[in-house]
């Protein structure tokens, strides 16, 4: 049964990529990129129990930490121009 | 029992990658952004919390249970921080979200013409939250403070 899962996952995955490939704006990648980490996330785990080795939950955790971190990141980028913005949205022009 | 659960196992899993497909699929056939977005919170949270459920059904070691358990509540707290954040952010960059018309056509609209108070909402508490935060940032560090000049228009739209 995790096979059909995993295949099931696999196919929204892809789907993801095409969305992450196409996108005409740069949030829209940014959400298929969020998905694609869910996505992982979930594969992660899937194929840990697969395989019998839990070990994968951990990678798992650790991906979701920064699946969040990576998305905040990317948006304060993008609103700022720069990840350490001096407070001064006058200044900086709106990128993305 | 071994049997109820496996066959809960497989209807969880079987349902959750139905619901990240779903998901997914909405998502390359969304109109714009913030359609988008409502599709991937279907998999966000039904796909990934079934998934769960369905691992959750196949293990008897607590360990393992309770990793499950934070990827779970990890990935619903993180998910609705960023969404919020990634619709605030295209928001914030001008883009527009599609309503149906009065023939049903989709149009972009304007919501800072429907909710007036968004539009300010949206120009203004960037503003005076970085002010604030500046002023905290100085306080702690002992740094003079220099922002009295800090542009502050509420009512002009952010672009």
């Amino acid at each position: 049964m995790f096979v059909a899962a995993i295949a099931g996952v696999l196919g929204a995955l892809s789907l993801a990529v095409v969305r992450a490939l196409l996108g005409p704006t740069a949030f829209d990648r940014l959400l298929a990129a969020n998905s694609i980490g869910t996505f992982a996330i979930m594969l992660l785990a899937l194929f840990g129990f697969l395989t019998e080795r839990p070990e994968f939950l951990d990678l798992g955790i650790t991906y979701a930490l920064l699946n969040m971190i990576g998305t905040l990141a990317v948006l304060k980028f993008f609103r700022y121009g720069a990840l350490g913005f001096d407070h001064r949205e006058g200044d900086t022009e709106h990128k993305g | 029992m071994s049997a109820a659960l496996d066959i809960l196992g497989w209807a969880a899993l079987i349902g959750g990658a139905f619901f990240c497909l779903v998901g997914a699929i909405g998502l390359n056939r969304m109109p714009d952004i913030f359609t988008r977005m409502h599709a991937t919170s279907v998999s966000d949270t039904l796909g990934v919390g079934l998934l769960t459920l369905g691992m959750l059904t196949q293990t008897d070691d607590w360990a393992v249970a309770a990793r499950l358990l934070i990827i779970l509540i990890v990935l619903y707290v993180t998910g609705a921080v960023a969404s919020h954040a990634l619709a605030r952010a295209a928001l914030h960059d001008g883009n527009k979200p599609l309503l149906s018309g009065p023939e049903g056509e989709l149009q972009e609209v304007d919501c800072e013409q429907i909710f007036p108070e968004l539009g300010a909402r949206l120009a203004k508490p960037l503003l005076s939250e970085m002010a604030e935060g500046a002023a905290t940032e100085a306080q702690t560090r002992g740094v003079p403070e220099e922002d009295e000049d800090l542009p502050d228009n509420p009512g002009e739209a952010p672009r």
